[in-house]
């Protein structure tokens, strides 16, 4: 769309960016001897293009990765100096039952989600991949991804509230046994939510593995089918070991999401009731802007980032070694 | 189990699995449904009505809409979200395909360097960004302002542009210096001229993912801004909303409708490129 628009203001503006139109100009006009200031820009011209997202990018981001590094090992609480105590927080968030109840709340949202989106995903594209209609299914079972989380949030607290929707659901079904407070009690709170999130994360699973279908060759397919493999056959033997390298990607992508979890988890509970339900972004956020205990949120946040980075740097790879052309 | 290739039975299971994909479907979109019947009531309506039965007076969405506004100042919010996602996207997109041109296209050192540099904003959980940009927030003024939340939409939008434009630009390169010599072009006129009209269709694309990414961003507005003038309208939404939210069910309701209107917009006009966006998102290709 801007892109688009921009060719036709082709005219020099106030950008320093774009300063070099009009010396370069210049520099052709007096052909011979461009002095050394040209020369110099000439030289340093093509690096202009990279500053303002370097800028952006190293001066908010890159920056604030090192300054929460820095943070970790101190006691800060934002309003008297911080004050250097080496690995303490990581010994003192290792030691706290909190942190490892938010951890394990954190490994169980990542099993979930590889059981629910993840393997649902996959089943559903496997039934969905062979049934007329297809496209209007997949549409309105990847509704839901188009949302944001906080929506998902807002829409799933009304489904788990006590008289919300699943709730009077059971009683009219005669239920009534089953329905109960379902953000209340751990660890029903989190597999709750973790069910809220599944409802926005399935859609994207199961196209991302019909994408992966269709890349299997259809003779294969025939061939096994004439030498007699049934459908069972056929997705363990076939199916599944070509679709690995989206498989990967997929599982990858739903294990950096789950550890990351956080604005579901804030809206429907805070991480309560009692801590209860945190994940470990949730716990940082508490203990930063709640607590106000930035060292020790620093601590979360780095080994939150330990953890992140190795998958990331193998889904990096994964993908980098795809585009590389 | 072999045999069944052709068989009556066959085709049975076939409608049978087609029955119970279609229910399965309805189901998961029933909580769409909810929403937007919730929306249209009122609080006691809500509460004494069955949930799926049909609102008495579908205008009193506008009600319920007006009321968390002056709740939660969502309506504020969708204003100051609308200029996030568009100036933070269209600025994103610029930046990064400036610099990509730069590294793909144009002589420089170690442009893989560069590359990985810019990139590398997208290898760390968000946890890591949130203190010390509050505190620099607060210290340079930008804390609670709508510069410093477009500064910050941008510069997070940027390593996943810069990515895509560098695997574009790389395909065109060939073609583009061979235009670009062609009329003799300083570096600056091959961007304007060649290079981006050539990129459009991963710009719209980027646009169009970062947008819907920064208009459904919560965390950020949260740690960033307070006001109601400048909290964008997740974060908005997050205060009516939840166990701990302010806003009667109708009011919630008819704030996570409106708050998805324009990402719901973006996706019918441009669902191709929603599918493409995933696609993109993790096969890099």
């Amino acid at each position: 769309m801007q892109a688009g628009g921009l060719p036709d203001t082709n005219q020099v503006s106030t950008d320093p960016l774009r300063n070099e139109v009009p010396v370069t100009a210049l520099g052709e006009a007096s052909v011979e001897t461009p002095t050394r200031a040209q020369a110099l820009l000439r030289k340093i011209e093509p690096y202009l293009y990279l500053l303002p997202a370097l800028l952006l990018v190293g001066g908010l981001l890159l920056y604030s990765v090192a300054h929460t590094l820095a943070i970790s090992f101190t006691d800060w609480d934002l309003i008297t100096p911080p004050r250097f105590v080496g690995l303490q927080n990581y010994i003192d968030a290792v030691r706290d039952p909190t942190f490892t109840r938010s951890f394990t709340n954190t490994l169980v949202w990542t099993g979930g989600s590889l059981l629910l989106p993840v393997g649902g995903g996959l089943l559903l594209a496997v039934v969905l991949e062979r049934i007329p209609g297809q496209r209007v299914l997949k549409t309105l079972i990847y509704l839901p991804a188009i949302l944001s989380t906080t929506v998902v949030a807002a829409i799933w607290s009304y489904v788990y509230t006590n008289n919300g929707v699943l709730n009077e659901t059971l009683r009219w079904a005669g239920l009534d046994a089953l329905a109960r407070p379902w953000l209340v009690f751990a660890p029903t709170n989190t597999l709750a939510m973790i069910v809220a999130s599944s409802w926005r994360a399935l859609g994207p699973s199961m196209v991302l593995f019909l994408v992966g279908l269709q890349t299997i060759p259809p003779e294969l397919i025939e061939a096994a089918k004439i030498d007699g493999a049934g459908e069972r056959i056929l997705f363990w033997r076939i199916k599944l070991p070509l679709l690995r390298p989206i498989t990967a990607v997929v599982v990858i992508m739903s294990v950096i999401g789950s550890f990351m979890t956080f604005d579901l988890v804030w809206v429907m509970t805070q991480g309560g009731p009692g801590r209860s339900s945190e994940t470990l972004a949730v716990t940082m956020y508490r203990q930063a802007f709640i607590m106000w205990r930035m060292g020790y949120a620093g601590a979360v946040a780095v080994i939150l980032s330990a953890i992140v980075i190795v998958f990331s740097i193998s889904y990096l790879r994964a993908t980098l070694k795809r585009s590389a052309l | 189990m072999i045999e069944r290739l052709s068989t009556g039975k066959h085709s049975l299971d076939r409608y049978l699995v087609l029955a119970l994909l279609i229910l399965f479907a309805l189901v998961w979109v029933t909580p769409l449904a909810i929403v937007i019947l919730s929306s249209m009531k009122t609080p006691i309506e809500q509460s004494q009505s069955g949930i799926l039965a049909l609102p008495e007076n579908a205008a009193m969405i506008f009600d319920n809409i007006t009321s968390a506004s002056e709740l939660s100042g969502i309506g504020n919010g969708i204003l100051s979200s609308l200029i996030y996602a568009f100036v933070g996207s269209v600025t994103a997109v610029i930046a990064a395909s400036s610099a990509a041109y730069s590294i793909a296209m144009l002589k420089i050192r170690f442009p893989f360097f560069w590359f990985l540099i810019i990139y590398s904003g997208t290898i760390f959980p968000f946890q890591m960004y949130l203190m010390p940009l509050f505190g620099l927030y607060q210290t340079v003024g930008l804390y609670d302002t709508r510069i410093g939340m477009l500064l910050f939409y941008s510069a997070i939008a940027v390593p996943f542009c810069i990515f895509v434009f560098r695997n574009y630009f790389i395909g065109l390169q060939g073609e583009v210096i061979e235009a670009a010599s062609l009329d003799g072009a300083s570096s600056f006129q091959t961007y304007l001229r060649i290079v981006l009209p050539m990129a459009k269709a991963p710009a719209l694309f980027l646009f169009v993912t970062q947008f819907s990414w920064i208009w459904n961003d919560f965390l950020f507005g949260q740690v960033l801004a307070k006001s109601d003038y400048v909290r964008p309208v997740m974060t908005s939404l997050a205060m009516l909303s939840g166990t701990y939210g302010k806003g009667t069910i109708p009011q919630q309701m008819a704030g996570a409708l409106t708050a998805s209107i324009p990402t719901l917009i973006l996706f019918f006009a441009l669902q191709k490129h929603f599918m493409q966006g995933i696609i993109m998102n993790t096969a890099g290709e």
